[in-house]
């Protein structure tokens, strides 16, 4: 096995995915360590987004990659990388947000509303108390925030598709329903979104 | 169906251009005639434009270190689904008596074969890739096994841990070897065993 942090060669990085994957198979930590390379960004992203938390996103992206090599004999060779470890962080992040939803109302049955409602407290009713010219950032905030308010299956497919660029087809690998409920779901999800968003964008783009 | 829902349920394959050209011809004829079917239209654009434009989050420097450091600590566990044995209903003198025969003249492979403590029984279960039989034992870890179902219990072994937690099912085992979103694990046993409870480890 290769030490960590030896630079990688250049017939590593020119591997693909899939070849990668079956040296990891045999233990070639080199290839881990470049495969977990290029798909780290895309995993946190998309961890942080589905949780609406950047720094819970990084030990959850960290068990991604724990259980890629942990189960990396039971890759298939000729499916797709990506599919896979999607699969894996989609999973992931939704037992996240059904664990936290669990804890924070171990006494109160309307767990998601109370969630939502934390969430999106200037969003809740975007007319009161909102100074215009919102700074970039607020409105990030604002956005990731009413990302966070979509219910769990249509905002991973919404994840998937409008921040991670999937095409539908992935999704529905990755989500595991059809190509039909996928573009149903990614529907819902959109004017969901835009309905939360509608005014607050309206007043930032009159500003 | 009236022309503005048709261009409402065109919104999204307009926006990822995925309509065909007679329909995108449509619609664009549709906004040149509708103004509040354009309006929502670029209300859903600029949603969008706004989710595309947030920051993407940069993974931690050392992801891979760690990864690699704690992936390294973890062995891979099977996952264990514990199954009850279900025979189909026989009168009870003619069971017993079947039973006996059977038990008889299998005991010294039933044994060898699947024991408490068989070594390759255990070796077998890590390797297995769809559900099956593999144990009488119970796996380290587990709970301690119910007066009733001692004896009787056997444990079926699927391999990989990709948790999913569906809207119809408590668990879910790898994709590969269960089909996604339906508990189909006793279909997927032998017959006459159903799936009792799922004992996920990482």
């Amino acid at each position: 096995m290769a030490p960590d942090r030896e630079p990688l060669s250049p017939q590593v990085v020119s591997l693909s995915d899939e070849d990668l994957m079956a040296r990891v198979a045999d233990d070639d930590e080199r290839s881990y360590t470049e495969i977990v390379r290029r798909y780290q960004g895309r995993v946190t992203n998309l961890i942080s987004r589905v949780l609406n938390d950047r720094n819970g996103s990084d030990d959850l992206a960290q068990e991604v990659f724990v259980r890629v090599f942990v189960h990396r004999r039971n890759y298939r060779r000729g499916s797709k990388f990506s599919t896979w470890v999607f699969t894996i962080a989609a999973n992931l992040a939704k037992n996240e947000i059904r664990r936290r939803v669990r804890r924070r109302n171990w006494f109160s049955l309307d767990a998601l509303t109370e969630v939502l409602h934390d969430s999106l407290p200037q969003l809740a009713d975007p007319a009161e108390g909102r100074e215009s010219g919102l700074e970039r950032e607020q409105l990030q905030g604002e956005v990731g925030r009413a990302i966070a308010t979509v219910p769990e299956k249509y905002r991973l497919a919404l994840v998937l598709r409008d921040i991670e660029g999937l095409p539908y087809e992935e999704i529905a690998e990755v989500l595991g329903v059809p190509g039909g409920t996928v573009r149903s779901r990614i529907n819902r999800a959109r004017s969901m979104l835009k309905r939360k968003l509608q005014p607050l964008l309206r007043k930032q783009g009159s500003a | 169906m009236s022309r503005c829902t048709r261009a409402h349920e065109m919104f999204g394959a307009y926006w990822d251009d995925e309509t065909t050209r007679a329909e995108r011809e449509w619609l664009d004829a549709h906004f040149a005639g509708c103004a509040t079917c354009r309006s929502e239209y670029e209300s859903l654009t600029r949603t969008l434009a706004a989710v595309a434009a947030l920051p993407r989050a940069e993974a931690a420097p050392d992801l891979a270190e760690r990864a690699l450091a704690a992936a390294r600590s973890r062995t891979a566990v099977p996952d264990v689904v514990f199954v009850r044995e279900t025979p189909p209903w026989v009168p009870a003198t003619a069971a017993a008596a079947a039973a006996f025969v059977v038990v008889a003249g299998l005991a010294p492979f039933l044994i060898r074969g699947f024991g408490p403590g068989d070594a390759a029984s255990v070796r077998h279960a890590v390797q297995v890739t769809e559900p099956r039989l593999v144990s009488v034992t119970k796996p380290p870890g587990a709970a301690p096994a119910q007066p009733g179902r001692a004896g009787g219990s056997v444990a079926a072994a699927i391999s990989d841990s990709l948790f999913d937690h569906s809207e119809d099912v408590d668990f879910v085992l790898d994709p590969v070897t269960l089909h996604r979103g339906r508990a189909h694990t006793a279909s997927r046993l032998p017959r006459n065993v159903q799936g009792e409870q799922a004992v996920i480890t990482f």
